[in-house]
């Protein structure tokens, strides 16, 4: 169960995960809690969701007020029918609806002082929506638009049908232009679309259309993926019998560099490791994932943020659905907050932002000075060529991104 | 108890053929434990033994068993080590015995190391009893294992007992047999005392406990007591059997098996083979047959973390308490530090000892490549022995030099010669012998070098036999090879422990793979590592370990910190299993890169 502690009841920033863990079907690559088939379980799950939302959704709210952001990821949000995604889009409106609003706390106004950007409490809700081509059309999308959803997350992937086949997907490039003018029709202006690169028999020429035609359709907002192989997924089956043609080390990096400048250039900026946004329309919800900010998850295999515990909900649908309906919890404990955890991972999480870790936020938090824990670590990675630092902050250089994994391994104590 | 009420007999069996299960069983039936107490595989008491279905220490156990004529017997086992690396231990535990049980697998057949510990059994004049367990199985064929047994060994089978260990079938036929066929000991109870010790174990309370059998005389406790080949004396405190716990009787008599005990700490004055007599009367001659510790294979042991050299250094000597065979005396390596060179007598005590400090001794280390000692005879008439390749002189002042060869015996289906006989002349071997043990399978004696056995002789056996090939071998001496030695330079610089001594014939290969597999091995870091192989100063092979050009971890699916966090761990856990050699990550395996490859 989660910690009764309630170390900070002022009206604070803080964001709702919602997961629907349900697929058309599984994507090659994928080992994330989703499941092709199980559409018998929707409804129950739908209504397990609902509750799980009542009952720990209005807990935080009548300690923080109305959340920042809220974000139904999955899986495909948009497999479930459009009545049950709109009661639960119409239930999460309604946290801490009836709450006080955030005020701003003195000093932390420009988010900066705090560590934090873009959670500025007077920005109105950001909800997102993540929907996959092919499952929705402008009807169910302007549903979402009228129940309050101003955002939209696109899992295109590539506008290539060869490589849209070769990793899974149901969709192909036309339906992804199509959808993307459904959601414009239906009134959405923050839209972001995910691109994936260094896929199997993908090559630096396959990868420029595909950017190119994302760039044409003028989104808001624009992740990166390099393809991880996973271990249980198809592709790792692929890779095991030898039929995985992976893009060389060196292709994957042209893929890489080419991305990380084409995107710049057509004025999307980098503000994180893989994502680019015009100004003004960063993920504030994916930020505060890098920013401390608490969050709350709901549905099976949703993770929770709060009060400096980590928590994880059960994976298994049937047995999310069972555990809620007859009352139970359906959250454990992740490894214990320790308080070197918390500073590990205020770190490391902090340098996926470009703008790195803030020196003052750091300090605020822990109530030592980032140098005083990471100096000899700042300082190698410094000479190294992976790190810059301000008198206000510590970011990644950009081959400090190129290697993040190796910079944030340096940083657990 | 009078002599001819007492049987002391051993159980000879391959792995897997059903030892450790008939063990049990004749516990079992004899009412030494009682059902409850039973613990499968009560003799082998070392988790690693269980895991790995082997003995590596004797154990013995006394039951005492009701015959059918109405009296009652006392029925001495011996459970002895089962592996090759452990000849001179079995012998002597066979020393100690007037029989014996050979236990065969009713499909499977005789094996390699089933002949091999059968001889020895046959040169102590040991009664054989033949037992053909698993006959409960579907693919039992119990006459043709018979016949095998015959052609093969020569033994007469028409008293052979049928028997399944699993179902209890024969348990008692195997009893009876023991009263009825295997000799009484036979000894003069006046006469000196001489007792054969056969195996010692550290016991931390009452010091190292003696496994011996009085072959003459009497031990009571109180008693001061010589070792002959030692000379260490002591006074036993504790005298008695196992079932399987100790038990103190205060005496054993002549033609008993038991233990002893008396302020003995160090197992090094315990040596298996030795006589212990008494001290003011001694006998005049030792037992037959004692032989020093012969360590056979060597390698350096070194801590990851040069802070735990102590600990590395604490861990072996306790080991030690138990494990007179084990031999180690410090070495320092420019790549890796202070640590350990350490000798084995074979194998799989060289896994095992690894594996104890590992796993008991939390211990992170570094192996190096096993060598074997190589005899090096220099220009100015000198002769060194060495067993580190990096203690071997400048070609220049080698007149010649001398490596061990086996005889090594493999048993396999026919169909499976040609594959034997290919990978056996790849080896350096020179083919002895071929002989048919039957219709189907074969026994081929080869004489290889010991420092081809063990790179990976009998792993490649197995694959190329599908599993069926048995193997055998023992010391046959020394020959004159021509051997160099081959350097491995990372970054320009040569790393002592990556060096390795193999035929000239060999080397221009042996490089190249090695360089190969260390390009797989080592990972990829921030800058360029060149690897080059050399003999001398000439460079033989070639390879680079680019550097690491991209290492992005995108996804963070609904806020999953932890599974980013668990990857990142398992990345600085990776890194502390590697050892910085000059600017260079290498990791663990790489030390032992030379026995992977193909």
């Amino acid at each position: 169960m989660e910690n009764n502690i309630q170390v900070d009841d002022a009206p604070r920033p803080w964001g709702i995960y919602v997961h629907i863990p349900f697929c058309r079907q599984k994507c090659y690559y994928c080992d994330f809690a989703s499941w092709a088939g199980r559409e018998r379980y929707m409804a129950d799950y739908t209504a397990a969701l609902l509750q799980e939302l009542h009952r720990r959704g209005t807990r935080y709210a009548a300690r923080w007020g109305r959340p920042a952001t809220i974000y139904i990821g999955g899986g495909t949000p948009t497999a479930l029918p459009q009545e049950q995604l709109l009661a639960i889009v119409a239930a999460l409106q309604g946290v801490g609806a009836a709450e006080k609003t955030a005020a701003v706390p003195a000093g932390a106004a420009d988010g900066h002082a705090s560590g934090t950007q873009g959670l500025s409490p007077d920005l109105p809700l950001e909800f997102t929506v993540e929907a996959n081509p092919g499952t929705v059309d402008e009807a169910y999308l302007a549903a979402l638009r009228c129940a309050g959803v101003n955002r939209l997350s696109f899992g295109v992937q590539s506008f290539d049908d060869r490589l849209l086949r070769r990793i899974g997907r149901i969709h192909t490039a036309a339906q992804a232009r199509a959808s993307f003018a459904a959601a414009r029709a239906a009134g959405f202006d923050n839209i972001s679309l995910d691109l994936m690169y260094g896929l199997p028999g993908q090559t630096l020429s396959d990868l420029q259309p595909s950017v190119e035609q994302a760039l044409a359709l003028g989104p808001e907002h624009i992740s990166i993926y390099g393809l991880q192989l996973e271990p249980g997924t198809v592709f790792a089956r692929q890779q095991e019998q030898g039929r995985l043609e992976l893009p060389d080390e060196d292709t994957a990096e042209a893929m890489y560099d080419y991305m990380t400048t084409a995107l710049p250039q057509a004025g999307y900026e980098r503000y994180e490791i893989s994502n680019f946004a015009r100004p003004g329309h960063e993920s504030r919800h994916n930020m505060s994932y890098w920013q401390d900010v608490p969050y709350l998850g709901i549905g099976a295999a949703a993770h929770s943020y709060l009060d400096g515990q980590r928590y994880e909900n059960m994976a298994d649908i049937a047995g999310y659905i069972k555990a809620v309906t007859e009352g139970e919890s359906v959250t454990s404990e992740e490894e214990p907050a320790t308080r070197q955890i918390a500073m590990e991972e205020y770190a490391f999480l902090a340098l996926r932002m470009v703008r790195g870790i803030s020196r003052d936020g750091f300090a605020a938090r822990f109530g030592v000075t980032l140098e005083s824990v990471y100096g000899e670590v700042i300082a190698r990675l410094e000479a190294q060529g992976l790190l810059q630092t301000t008198p206000e902050a510590v970011a990644l250089t950009p081959q400090g991104m190129k290697l993040g994994n190796q910079v944030f391994a340096e940083f657990l104590l | 108890m009078e002599n001819k009420y007492i049987r002391n007999f051993s159980i000879i069996a391959h792995i897997d053929h059903g030892k450790s299960t008939i063990a049990d069983r004749l516990i079992e039936r004899t009412g030494t434990l009682s059902e409850r107490e039973m613990e499968d595989q009560v003799l082998d008491n070392m988790d690693l033994e269980r895991e790995r279905g082997i003995t590596i220490k004797a154990q013995t156990v006394r039951l005492n068993y009701k015959a059918q004529d109405g009296h009652e017997y006392q029925l001495n086992l011996i459970d002895t080590p089962g592996h090759v690396d452990f000849n001179y231990e079995v012998s002597r535990s066979l020393a100690a015995c007037e029989g014996a049980l050979l236990v065969v697998d009713a499909a499977q057949g005789v094996e390699a190391q089933t002949l091999a510990n059968v001889y020895l059994a046959l040169e102590h004049d040991l009664e054989i009893i033949p037992v053909i367990n698993k006959i409960d199985l579907p693919s039992a064929d119990p006459e043709r294992v018979k016949k095998e047994i015959e052609d093969v060994i020569g033994l007469d089978t028409s008293n052979a007992i049928l028997c399944s260990a699993k179902t209890g079938q024969g348990i008692d036929d195997i009893l009876a047999a023991i009263v009825d066929y295997i000799p009484a000991p036979e000894g003069e109870g006046n006469a000196p005392l001489r007792a054969l010790i056969f195996d010692s174990y550290f016991d931390s309370y009452k010091g190292v406990i003696a496994h011996i059998r009085v072959k003459e005389g009497h031990i009571k406790k109180g008693m001061k007591l010589k070792m002959m080949a030692t000379g260490k004396e002591f006074e036993v405190t504790d005298v008695g059997c196992f079932r399987p716990q100790p038990v103190d009787l205060g005496r054993l008599d002549d033609g008993e098996v038991g233990f002893i005990a008396g302020s003995l700490k160090d197992v090094r004055d315990v040596r298996v083979g030795d006589t212990v007599t008494t001290a003011d009367h001694p006998a005049a001659e030792p037992l037959p047959g004692y032989r020093g510790v012969n360590p056979m294979v060597f390698c350096g042991l070194y801590p990851v973390d040069s802070a735990d050299y102590d600990n590395l250094k604490d861990a072996l000597e306790k080991l030690q308490l138990n494990d007179a065979a084990l031999v180690f005396e410090p070495e320092t390596s420019v790549a890796l530090g202070f640590g350990f060179r350490c000798g084995f007598l074979g194998l799989l005590h060289m896994d095992v000892v690894q594996e104890r400090l590992e796993r008991e001794y939390h211990l992170k280390l570094i192996t190096t490549a096993p060598t074997v000692i190589y005899k090096v005879y220099k220009t100015n008439g000198e002769v060194l022995e060495v067993s580190n390749p990096s203690d071997l002189p400048p070609a220049t002042e080698i007149e010649h030099m001398e490596e061990p060869y086996v005889e090594a015996k493999v048993i396999v289906p026919s169909d499976y010669v040609g594959a034997v006989m290919e990978i056996s002349q790849d080896k350096r071997g020179e083919f002895k012998t071929m002989d048919y043990l039957d219709t189907n399978r074969v026994l081929i004696t080869y004489a290889i070098p010991l420092n081809e056995i063990i790179y990976d002789y009998f792993d490649r056996l197995k694959s190329a036999t599908r599993g069926y090939a048995s193997l055998d071998y023992s010391l046959a001496g020394y020959r004159q090879s021509r051997l160099v030695k081959v350097d491995i330079l990372l970054n320009g610089e040569p790393v002592d422990a990556l060096s390795s001594i193999v035929h000239a014939d060999r080397a221009a290969a042996r490089g190249r793979q090695l360089a190969a597999k260390l390009k797989e091995i080592i990972p990829q870091q921030m800058f360029e590592i060149p690897i080059q192989a050399a003999i001398g100063s000439k460079i033989i092979a070639r390879e680079n370990v680019r550097a690491r050009r991209k290492d992005v971890l995108a996804k963070c699916y609904g806020g999953d910190i932890s599974r980013k966090r668990k990857l990142l761990e398992k990345q600085k856990e990776g890194k502390k299993r590697m050892k910085a050699v000059g600017s260079v990550e290498v990791p663990q395996e790489a030390f032992m890169a030379i026995l992977k490859i193909d």
